[in-house]
This record gives C-alpha cells, structure tokens and sequence, in this order.
C-alpha cells in the first residue's frame, strides 16, 4: 500500500503542486487550508507525513504542531515545514525538515523518502 | 623705545650741538641740513617727530613743512625759528605746527617741547590702536551677526523665563518675529514649559545639551529638529542667557520613515514572493509533465495556474511601485457608470472563478467625475477582489454572493458600495483594515493593498465606510466628491514629491 502525505498550506496553488508532486511520484495525498481543518484531516487520514506551512489565517504552524503533538494517535507523524517564512528552520523545533520556498523538487522528495514512516 | 625724530636745521654747527643733547633726551635723531637732504631721509623713513627750521636754504620751508604735515597729520611738528621769525611762522602754520620755539632755544623749553610731543604721539598711538581695535571689533560684531542670521539653523538666545531675548533670520521666518514671548510658546504652541527641556538642563549645569524635537511653525507646518545648546554667560562668569540651535532634520525623518517602511515592505513581500514562487513553480511543474505524458487536461490546468499567479505577482508588483515611488494623480472627467462597467466585469470574472455570484447594480446615469481613471480602477478593484477573498474564506455558509452598486449620491458626489455575505472582520480587523501591513490573509496578502486603496481614495477627496460583521459580511461605501475639493488638491500636494508643492518653494528660498 503507498504511502500517504497531507499537505498543509493555505495557497491552493501550492496545495495543488505539492499534492500533484507527490502523487506523481507514487504517494497518495490529502490536503488541508489552515491548522484547524489540518487536525480533523489529520485524524480523518493517518497519513504518513505532514508537509506542514507555517503562516496561515487563523492559526499558525507551530500551534498545529502542538495540538497534533498532543494527540497520542498523531503525535509520531514526520512533520516537514516548508516555508517562505526567514527563520522557519527554529519555528518547530522537532520538525524532521526545514525546507525554504520556493524549494527544489528533488531535494524535497529527497526528504520525504528518508523521513517517511 | 626711543622715538625716530628728524631735525632740519641749516645751521649745521647748531644742529650738532642740538642733536647731542636731544640724543640725551633718549631720541634717535637724524639730520638734515636742506629741503633735499630732508626729503631723502623722508623717503627712507617717516619719523616720529619732525623738528624743523622753516628757514631752509633750497626751498620754501614752509611749504615743504606743511606739505609733510597733510600727508602725515599724526607727526608731531616742532618748529625752531631763526630770532624773530617767530611771528610769521605762526602766521604760516597755525595750527598745523605742534609747538613753536625760537634760536636762542632753552634747554628747558626743548625739553619741554619735545616732552610734549612725545606724550602727544603716545595718545595718538594709543588712539589709532583703538580706533583700529574698535573697527576690527565692528567687522567682527557685524560678521558674528551675519552668520547669527545666515546659519541655516533656528537660533534663539532665551533666558532662565525661556523668553525670547534674540533670534535670527530663519527663525523670523518660520516662527515670526516674537522676541519677548516665551520658547514653548513659539515652538510648540504650549502654555507651559516643555518637560525634559534642554535648555533648562543648560542653565542647571551650563553644559550643552541636545535633543530631537517636534515643532509646529506659525503655518502649522510641524519640523522635526534636532536641538543643542550652549550657556551664555556675563561679565562674571554666570550663566545669563542660553542659546539654542536647531537644525531642521524634517527632509531626513521623512526619508527615513519612508526607507524604514519600504524595509519592513520588503521583509514582509518577501514573504509572499516566496509563495508565488512556489505556486509559479506548481504551474510550471504542471505543464512540464503534462506536456510530457501528453495530459490535455494537466497542460489547461497549469496554464489557468500560472496565469492565475502571474496576476497576483503583477498586482503585488504595481503595489510595490505605487508605495516605493509615489506618482502623482492625473485627473480626468470620467463617466463614472462607464468606468463601475469595466469594474464589475473583473470582479465578476474574479466572483465566477470561484462559483459567487456577483450582481451589479449600476446607474447609468450616474454621471461624471473628475478621478485619475487608473488608479481609482486600482483602488476600488482592491475592494472587490476582498470581497471575493472574504467569501472563499468563509466555509460556514453557502451561497455567497457580491453586490456592486454604483449610483449618483447627489449633484456633487458619486457612492459605490461593495457588499458581500463572506466571512466579515471583527471590530480589529475593521479598525485595522488600513494600515500598512495588515493583512488578514495568510500567505496571499500583503498589507498593501486596502492601505494603497485608502491612500488613493484620500487623494480624490472621498470617504470610505466600512461596517462589517464577522461571520456575516462586510459593506464598504465609497463616496467620491465629482469635483476635487481645495483641500483634496492640497493633500495631493503634500503627497506627492513631483508637484511644486508650498514646501518645496519654501526650501528653495
């Protein structure tokens, strides 16, 4: 079975290009807008990796990561920022990566094959 | 020092003998024994005193006395005439000789004689240095007083009251010619002394002081300076007065305010350039593979992808250049029905993409307004494109639906209003809508564009009403005067860099 990634991002654009990524490259994919909504997909899917943006309406990056943090069922899930943020590499501290936008697809995919549970 | 005196004296046998006592008086004494010889040693030198026998040989020695005597009115003229030509020498120089004395001369009335001259020449030094002393003084006084008025500083002398005893021409200019009046008053239009007041610390501890201020010139133009002071003391070393200089830094804050925020724009864009980057990135990796695995329907999505962002980057581009470099508006009378038309055809294009309904509601008899065309589309399309946003956002209800009406308020303004049933903003967010940076919008926003909007919106004179409530919807009134008013004109000067605003003369002078 492949393995499944959720993408947490609120431009649709990126959403729709990590997710089209991922898919092409065998993995299957959900998606969520915000931090809110990322939780119950979260729970909903089980995926195996969370790519994870860090300013979004509403709540920010590193609050879903505690809530999701604090859930036993979620809690071992990889967690990859990827960011425009400056800095975004100390903002989640446990994060298993830090990527920069706009970012390198390979390097990307790179990271999220050694990371995958 | 022994005082340089030339004696001319025919009587060769005489002026030896004379020559030896009057050495004795401490002078050095030169001769002369004719008209000529006394001319050449005038030549060499001018003496200090001149003691002469008017009966010379080779010329009319009067004349050649009182010649000397017009040109060097300073030196001292004794004369020593032959007996009994006492009269007429006195008939020929008056006044103009120092002394008169006559062969047989006296010891005691030589000595007195040339006593007489000596004092005589000490006062005329004496007074030729204070005159000149008391020119260079004047020079120096009208110098200090030039460059008190020319510096392109404010100064002002004030004393322990903070009243006004001297202030120069720059300060006449801005802050009238108040002398008398107190500093605070002048400055800041206030009614009591200022706290932290620098020139009150100066007469605490007579050291110089400095301190950046804001002040309001009699025009109500505020400056931004930057103030020193300095103790003036008295005769005895008290502190009188204080002075108080203060450079003008305003063009420098100004420049600094609007560096500082094109910095912290530039910090918070790069931030959203980086996501259009990606989603720009997301559409090209779309088209590269659709391209390549022959998808039709990849290849249409990652074209509406890319166009979709290379609009928003366009937007946030003109954003940018509309806030770094501030143009100035170029009026035109517009039909305002024709101008709400192309309005609302992008804002229903924006509304359909994705599936809000959006209803216009124009007059067609609205009629005309005088608006710079393009950045008045720019602005209001700003509104329409949050209304459209503010909908997406809000996943509570379905349903949504934009309402663009434009209609004639009366004779002199024109109303748009833009309603939506979106996601609205609390009290905040409202309150917060146009400030620079604010933004509710995540990633997607940049904080300028409702800031620009308001900017622009000021310019033409008009009002923006916002009421909004979160969860339900917002509605935005714009009222737009058909005329530019007096005061939209002179706001539109202030604003703008490249008119020949009040300031800009003013500094030239």
């Amino acid at each position: 079975m492949s393995k499944k990634i959720m993408v947490i991002d609120d431009d649709p654009a990126v959403v729709e290009y990590l997710t089209t990524l991922f898919e092409d490259n065998g993995y299957e994919t959900c998606s969520a807008k915000d931090a809110l909504e990322g939780i119950d997909v979260a729970r909903q899917e089980k995926p195996d990796l969370i790519t994870l943006d860090l300013e979004m309406p509403g709540e920010w990056g590193p609050r879903f990561y505690r809530k999701l943090t604090e859930d036993p069922a979620l809690k071992n899930i990889p967690v990859v920022v990827i960011s425009g943020l400056s800095g975004h590499q100390y903002a989640i501290n446990k994060a298993v990566a830090s990527i920069s936008k706009p970012f390198d697809r390979d390097e990307l995919l790179q990271v999220v094959k050694e990371n995958i549970l | 020092m022994a005082e340089d005196l030339l004696f001319i004296e025919p009587d060769e046998n005489l002026s030896a003998a004379l020559s030896v006592y009057i050495r004795r008086q401490q002078f050095d004494v030169r001769t002369a024994s004719a008209a000529e010889a006394a001319e050449a040693s005038l030549s060499k030198q001018i003496p200090d005193i001149v003691l002469a026998n008017p009966s010379l040989p080779d010329y009319d020695g009067t004349r050649f006395l009182l010649d000397f005597k017009s040109k060097h009115a300073e030196t001292p003229l004794i004369l020593l005439t032959e007996p009994g030509d006492l009269e007429s020498a006195m008939e020929g120089f008056g006044a103009k000789a120092d002394d008169y004395l006559q062969k047989p001369v006296k010891s005691i009335a030589l000595d007195i004689s040339l006593q007489h001259a000596r004092q005589h020449l000490r006062l005329t030094r004496k007074f030729f240095r204070y005159a000149r002393q008391l020119e260079d003084l004047h020079e120096a006084h009208n110098l200090y007083h030039q460059l008190f008025d020319e510096v392109p500083c404010y100064i002002s002398v004030q004393d322990r009251q903070f009243r006004l005893t001297a202030t120069n021409r720059l300060f006449k200019r801005d802050f009238g010619n108040e002398v008398g009046d107190f500093c605070y008053k002048i400055y800041k239009h206030r009614d009591t002394p200022c706290p932290e007041c620098p020139v009150a610390k100066t007469f605490a501890d007579g050291k110089r002081h400095q301190a950046e201020e804001v002040v309001t010139s009699r025009y109500g133009r505020q400056y931004n300076v930057m103030t020193w002071t300095a103790p003036l003391m008295d005769e005895h070393g008290e502190i009188s007065q204080v002075m108080e200089m203060a450079t003008n830094i305003t063009q420098v804050r100004r420049l600094q305010d609007h560096l500082t925020s094109l910095g912290l724009m530039l910090g918070s864009m790069s931030h959203g350039v980086k996501g259009m980057m990606t989603a720009l990135d997301g559409g090209v990796y779309q088209l590269e593979t659709g391209i390549r695995n022959g998808d039709a329907e990849r290849i249409q999505n990652s074209y509406e992808r890319i166009a979709d962002t290379s609009s928003r980057i366009r937007k946030m581009v003109l954003d940018i250049l509309y806030y770094a470099k501030s143009r100035g508006m170029q009026y035109q009378t517009t039909d305002a029905a024709r101008l709400a038309k192309s309005l609302a055809d992008a804002g229903s294009e924006m509304a359909e993409k994705q599936g809000l309904a959006f209803h216009n509601g124009i007059d067609p008899d609205t009629g005309e307004f005088e608006v710079d065309p393009d950045w008045f589309y720019q602005a209001v399309l700003n509104f329409l494109e949050n209304a459209v946003d503010a909908c997406v956002m809000d996943s509570d209800k379905s349903g949504h639906r934009i309402d663009f009406t434009v209609a004639p308020q009366d004779a002199d303004a024109v109303e748009l209003e833009i309603a939506d049933n979106g996601i609205g903003m609390d009290e905040e967010a409202r309150r917060k809508m146009f400030t620079l940076f604010f933004s509710s919008k995540g990633s997607k926003g940049t904080g300028l564009g409702l800031y620009i909007a308001n900017q622009i919106i000021g310019q033409h004179g008009g009002g923006i009403e916002v009421e909004s409530v979160y969860g339900e919807g917002t509605r935005v009134k714009i009222r737009v005067p058909r005329h530019r008013t007096a005061a939209a004109r002179a706001v539109d000067s202030l604003l703008s860099p490249h008119t020949d605003s009040e300031d800009g003369k003013k500094d030239s002078n």
